[in-house]
């Protein structure tokens, strides 16, 4: 159990690629931090780093109150779990496990008590005498995690350990890892490219992008509030629905026009764009899918579009249209309230009305792309 | 139910004994086009001829050997069978104070054990490093070396023989002068081996390294049991090239007849001593230099196509 301390950390290679740009976070003792981000943006890269795969270009990295830059792998009390699981294939889950306490010259009895110990937790007590060959990608999976947690280790890496699963494989690992986290207690990072994940594991999360941090924060706070387009579009599924739109100010409050209707903005939101000094500027204003609302009745300060795809999700329909100005916009509407007509009529090509209250609303700079209410 | 006329090609047979439905094809049905038994007929021939012509010369020098060359001829004759067979040139190439052939044998069993070890050592090694570790001038390495390789060895001998002479590694030396030879430039012989190892994902080593292993340990504990054929293969390789090597082991023994090897020793009964009575000797000698290459390769066979071609798949 030790805090991690990542300060102006860079990796560059053959010094002109820069993976990972002045990267600056504090990972306190015991907190799960997920990095996330699209594929490239150099999260495995700092991952890497963290466990001494990959050689620090500039800045310091600290376990603890020790400065780890040129400690070797072996001796910096991490422990990784890898995409492809990595295990070893000729000696069995139980040698495999064993294998780190073995190198540490531990007592037999002392090795054999923590690998059942793991064994018991992950649920892999009947495979120990197997090869990892006879095993299937989730019972793996188990093993690799289970070879990390008999170290006992300060530090626990895992870099995007449940891509190779199925999707239904993956939501059970994912609710397990939770659990697991529970039980053992220490620092977790966590890489992953799959938002879902971020959000549902992560204590806090780190948004990267080409090799800049865009945005740490509990995953509330970056769904909420979004520093910038870049992280307003990447949480959130589907994504937020992006629009040109004017912003105005009329004497305190700020109004946004938007396709031929105005929003009032609330607030706590004016009183943001005041103390910027915030005047009448465009923007690209940004409404998640589920903060909208389909209007049949009153189509008042509603904008008009027309359906393009209807998507059944079961709970919820996913309505992709087309609005008259020509944005496509992406719209969440729960099926529980909705009679049979209705439902018909959202076929293509018909017509829909929709708006939004003023509190959902996201407004960005078009040209910085940083959120005006961050 | 199919009418009979139209004859189905597969008969659907219930078979009440065994309790099931098994399938009979009809006879005469199903046979080759006569086209296709010609050309597989031709390629039959073809490849018997061929391995009749290889194998000739191997079921010739082993009916050599039981020639006795006291009681029939120890030279060449004009028929292919001995009249008696009898085992008189093994028993002199064994047991006769003028034959040196154990003291040969021995010679070139010591030089293929010592370069069998230490070539495979630097051959793995050296193809480790080049598949694992990044370094300046690592493509430049393996570059020149692809290069190097291109030129036949013998091109060095002469540079080499002096060489070796001023170390007092020719004549009486020849045996650790040999084994120098042919360990010195092993590690060239990299490629396949560094094949096979890019196959092993690096994150086996990544892993152990975490779970805190060396370089070496990763090396002895994880590399090289999962690369089991491409040791065994190299080991194979190691051991046979300086196992039949004539043209290095003529020059660097030449003239010093107990540091000869098998092959240098044998063809220099039949160039230089008596031609025609050594003949069938030499054959016993040949017979008895291939028997452990030939029973070490049947042993280890399987390894030894798993390495050549494990190597090739992602080289």
């Amino acid at each position: 159990m030790a805090s991690v301390t990542l300060e102006h950390v860079k990796k560059i290679y053959d010094k002109k690629v820069v993976a990972v740009h002045d990267f600056n976070l504090e990972i306190k003792d015991k907190e799960f931090v997920v990095f996330v981000g699209p594929s490239g943006c150099g999260k495995s890269t700092t991952l890497r780093m963290i466990a001494g795969l990959e050689d620090i270009s500039e800045g310091t990295l600290k376990i603890g109150d020790r400065v780890v830059n040129d400690v070797e792998p072996k001796d910096r009390d991490i422990a990784m779990v890898f995409q492809n699981y990595a295990l070893y294939p000729h000696i069995s889950v139980y040698e495999n496990m064993a294998f780190s306490l073995r190198l540490r010259k531990m007592d037999k009895e002392e090795i054999h008590r923590r690998v059942c110990q793991a064994a018991d937790i992950l649920g892999i007590t009947e495979y120990l005498g197997r090869k990892p060959k006879a095993l299937s990608g989730g019972q793996r999976q188990r093993v690799a995690i289970g070879r990390a947690i008999v170290r006992e280790p300060q530090v626990f890496l895992m870099d995007e350990p449940l891509s190779n699963l199925d999707a239904k494989l993956r939501n059970q690992m994912r609710a397990e890892i939770i659990l697991l986290r529970k039980r053992i207690d220490t620092t977790f990072i966590y890489v992953t490219h799959d938002q879902t994940e971020a959000m549902t594991l992560g204590d806090r999360i780190v948004i990267m992008k080409d090799g800049f941090i865009q945005q740490v924060g509990t995953p509330q706070e970056v769904f909420d509030t979004p520093k910038n387009l870049f992280v307003a579009g990447f949480i959130g599924s589907p994504q937020m629905n992006f629009l040109k739109a004017r912003l105005t100010k009329n004497g305190q409050g700020y109004a946004v026009q938007v396709q031929g209707i105005t929003v009032p903005l609330e607030e706590k939101h004016n009183e943001i764009l005041r103390r910027k000094g915030v005047g009448d500027m465009d923007i690209v204003l940004g409404v998640r899918p589920e903060h909208t609302s389909v209007r049949f009745g009153n189509r008042e300060n509603a904008i008009e579009s027309t359906i393009t795809v209807n998507e059944m999700m079961g709970s919820e329909l996913h309505l992709h249209v087309s609005t008259a100005a020509g944005d496509s916009v992406i719209l969440r509407l729960p099926t529980v309230d909705l009679d049979d007509q209705t439902r018909q009529s959202l076929s293509y090509g018909n017509k829909l009305y929709f708006n939004f209250p003023g509190k959902v609303m996201h407004l960005f700079d078009p040209k910085t792309e940083e959120s005006l209410l961050y | 139910m199919s009418k009979k006329n139209e004859v189905p090609e597969v008969d659907i047979v219930i078979d009440h004994e065994a309790g099931v439905i098994r399938e009979v094809k009809q006879p005469g049905l199903r046979s080759k086009s006569g086209h296709e038994r010609r050309v597989n007929g031709g390629i039959y021939t073809v490849l018997v001829i061929m391995s009749i012509i290889w194998l000739a010369p191997f079921v010739f020098l082993v009916f050599q050997s039981f020639r006795s060359y006291i009681t029939e001829s120890g030279g060449m004759v004009a028929y292919l069978l001995p009249k008696q067979w009898s085992l008189d040139n093994y028993i002199w190439l064994l047991t006769d104070e003028k034959s040196h052939f154990l003291q040969w044998y021995g010679n070139t069993l010591i030089i293929a054990l010592f370069c069998a070890v230490i070539q495979t050592l630097m051959v793995l090694s050296v193809s480790y490093t080049l598949s694992r570790l990044r370094f300046k001038g690592r493509k430049l390495i393996m570059n020149v070396v692809l290069v190097l390789g291109m030129f036949p060895g013998f091109l060095t001998m002469i540079t080499l023989y002096f060489l070796l002479k001023q170390l007092g590694l020719t004549q009486q030396g020849a045996i650790p002068g040999l084994i120098l030879i042919y360990c010195a430039s092993s590690g060239m012989g990299y490629y396949i081996s560094k094949g096979f190892f890019d196959t092993i994902p690096k994150s086996l080593d990544e892993s152990a390294r975490i779970d805190g292993a060396t370089r070496a340990q990763v090396f002895m504990k994880i590399i090289m049991p999962l690369a089991k054929p491409i040791v065994i293969y190299t080991i194979l390789m190691a051991f046979m090239a300086p196992w039949g090597d004539y043209v290095f082991a003529s020059y660097v023994a030449f003239g010093s007849e107990p540091n000869y090897n098998v092959a240098v020793g044998l063809y220099r009964w039949v160039n230089v001593n008596d031609y025609q009575g050594f003949f069938t000797r030499f054959c016993a000698g040949g017979v008895l230099v291939a028997v452990p290459i030939t029973a070490l390769f049947l042993a280890l066979q399987k390894y030894y196509v798993e390495g050549v071609t494990g190597g090739a798949v992602k080289g």
